[in-house]
């Protein structure tokens, strides 16, 4: 029965790694190159435009990914009680999961930019003397407009994830350690916290590998040098120089590859913390 | 000396105009094992929950060694409460389980070890303390939630019928097993159960509740002898009810005057009689004796039933398999209700 979802799922992922591979490595017969070297890696990997792109696309991912599971940890946690008005604050909470990235990017764009509503609120207060003086959160070095509209967008996915988790889980547990000696803070801590970890850790990864490969979030957002690797591979895969390709191909193929070492490594990290 | 007071508790949950508990009170001496008994939803667990200081009672109170508990949180309250799924933490070994009361007390590490080790080998556990909780059978990972909470010496333990998810056999080894703990510790045990044999082989003194009210708190063998009510008997396995009224130590009623012991309430109008204690084919001129016409007989394994008409009296009788083979439905017998085995109620 689920064959032929897989053949398709399959057929085209790993079809299209392969056909990025054999591309990264030179072979292109379009415009004659048909041997196989590794130029495009060993450019890449020397060029400090890469490197930039790196460290700044893992700062936007793993930044992201941190801020956005705590705050969703503590939305579930604050959502798990019973309230006035709970309901109401749920849906609200939910809301934006139906919103499209690129909305939200105009939205921060249209709020959190020099021009912006904030930057012409505070000049309107003379909190600054012209718009220009508001901080720069857009096509900034720190990606801060790219990394507030991700945690905006994946509070609510990580949030519902950890919510269904605590039903599941339910409250005895919390109170068998409770029972046991344990203030509400040491039951959270060494009780809760890991039982759900392996909620927390799935949607954390998900986030984190999509945050790391997205492209259309950086390109609105973000500054044009360093750009987030995505962005960088897409630049030079448009290149109307097709000798350029094979580096864009392997960018790809290294994207890829990095963000299944440091899902892992992330996934290695976490536990090791939260046991300690 | 009474180590746990309930006075009046009440405890009625939101959205509900039906207590799940009323207006109970109990006093548990020090060092006893006491059950709570009755049926599911009768508040037996709201009652423990309401002890670990897990639920807040509506009103009433509770004293540990005659001082109110109330406001204390249950991290503070020294009662610790083993439930019913034994919920281990799955994430951690059985040794790491074990201690974790300690840890949360910020004890020394070399000192949870040593306390590890010492409660594991009460509870015959010893060597198990890497494995995890999934790696235990039904009757290991009880006696891990024991430990877990015997570790810590509460002044109370509280057990929310903790044997009740095992097989027969097994159910049997926890029950020696905490026997044998209690006998050692002498910790005050207050623990759950529906089943009637579990409390009366455990427990010192059983309370039973009936609809959230306490019926009955006394010894095992004065609530399976000398039920206070009907309701209580019946709970107890008691069939034969005969309507009448006591007059000068005997009972008068449609079978005839029945002498009663020495010690039955003097104002009852309900006579009682276990089944298993009818006696069948005595002589007819010894006391209590009345003739009887066998309406059927229903073999249940271990025992024989038989249904009685006495003189339009419906009477139950257990017999052994053995003894009952010989009498056939439609058999007129002479019955005997022994003095001694009968009770009186309101």
């Amino acid at each position: 029965m689920l064959s032929p979802a897989l053949l398709i799922v399959c057929g085209l992922f790993i079809g299209g790694l392969a056909l990025g591979f054999v591309g990264s490595l030179g072979y292109m017969p379009l415009i004659g190159q048909e041997t196989f070297n590794l130029d495009a890696y060993r450019q890449i990997l020397l060029s400090e435009r890469f490197l930039l792109s790196f460290l700044l696309t893992f700062h936007i991912a793993f930044t992201s990914t941190v801020i956005a599971s705590l705050l969703a940890l503590g939305a579930a946690l604050i959502l798990r009680q019973s309230f006035l008005g709970r309901s109401v604050i749920n849906f609200l909470f939910q809301i934006n999961l139906t919103v499209p990235h690129l909305v939200g990017a105009v939205g921060i764009l249209y709020l959190f930019s020099q021009s912006g509503v904030f930057a012409r609120l505070a000049y309107e207060f003379s909190l600054i003397s012209k718009p220009s003086e508001f901080p720069a959160m857009i096509f900034d070095p720190l990606a801060i407009g790219i990394i507030m509209q991700y945690v905006w967008k994946e509070i609510p996915f990580i949030g519902l994830i950890l919510l269904a988790n605590m039903q599941t889980i339910g409250r005895d547990y919390e109170a068998v350690a409770q029972s046991l000696g344990a203030s509400r803070w040491q039951s959270f801590r060494h009780v809760l916290l890991p039982l759900l970890m392996p909620g927390l850790l799935t949607s954390g990864m998900i986030v984190f590998a999509f945050t790391f490969g997205a492209y259309e979030i950086p390109a609105l957002l973000g500054q044009n040098y360093p750009a987030a690797l995505p962005v960088l591979a897409y630049q030079a895969f448009t290149d109307v120089d097709l000798n350029a390709r094979p580096e864009a191909l392997a960018m790809a193929m290294i994207i890829a590859l990095l963000s299944a070492v440091m899902i892992y490594g992330y996934a290695r990290f976490t536990r090791r913390y939260i046991r300690k | 000396m009474s180590d746990l007071a309930l006075e009046h508790l009440t405890k009625i949950y939101p959205g509900s105009e039906t207590p799940a508990v009323e207006g109970v009170s109990l006093n548990v001496e020090s060092g006893s094992l006491t059950a709570l008994l009755g049926p599911s939803a009768c508040g037996k667990s709201t009652i423990l929950k309401m002890i670990a200081g897990l639920l807040t009672p509506t009103s009433g109170d509770i004293r540990f060694a005659g001082s109110s508990v109330l406001k204390q949180p249950p991290q503070s309250r020294d009662a610790v409460m083993v439930f019913q799924d034994h919920l281990l933490f799955p994430y951690l070994t059985v040794g790491e389980n074990v201690g974790f009361g300690l840890k949360m007390r910020v004890q020394a590490k070399a000192k949870i070890n040593r306390a590890v080790g010492e409660i594991l080998e009460l509870v015959q556990l010893s060597g198990l303390e890497q494995r995890k909780p999934s790696e235990l059978s039904g009757g290991q990972q009880q006696r891990v939630a024991l430990a877990r909470a015997l570790i810590l010496r509460p002044r109370i333990l509280l057990l929310d019928e903790p044997f009740s998810n095992l097989d027969e056999s097994l159910r049997l080894e926890m029950q020696t097993l905490l026997k044998s703990l209690h006998a050692e510790m002498k910790t005050t045990m207050l623990f759950v159960t529906h089943d009637q044999e579990e409390a009366i082989t455990l427990a010192d003194k059983i309370a039973l509740l009936l609809s959230g009210r306490l019926r009955q708190y006394d010894i095992p063998q004065n609530l399976y002898n000398h039920p206070k009510d009907r309701e209580v008997a019946q709970f107890f396995g008691a069939r034969n009810f005969i309507s009448g009224r006591v007059e000068a130590g005997k009972f008068d009623c449609p079978l005839g005057q029945i002498v009663l012991p020495e010690n039955a309430p003097a104002d009852g109008r309900l006579l009682t009689i276990r089944p298993e204690n009818i006696v069948i084919g005595s002589n007819a001129s010894s006391d209590n004796s009345f003739p009887a016409t066998i309406a059927s007989k229903k073999f249940l394994g271990s025992q024989t039933r038989l249904e009685l008409d006495a003189t339009g009296q419906e009477l139950t009788v257990l017999l052994s398999p053995n003894i009952a083979e010989s009498l056939q439905a439609g058999t007129e017998i002479i019955i005997q209700l022994p003095r001694q085995s009968l009770w009186v109620l309101p």
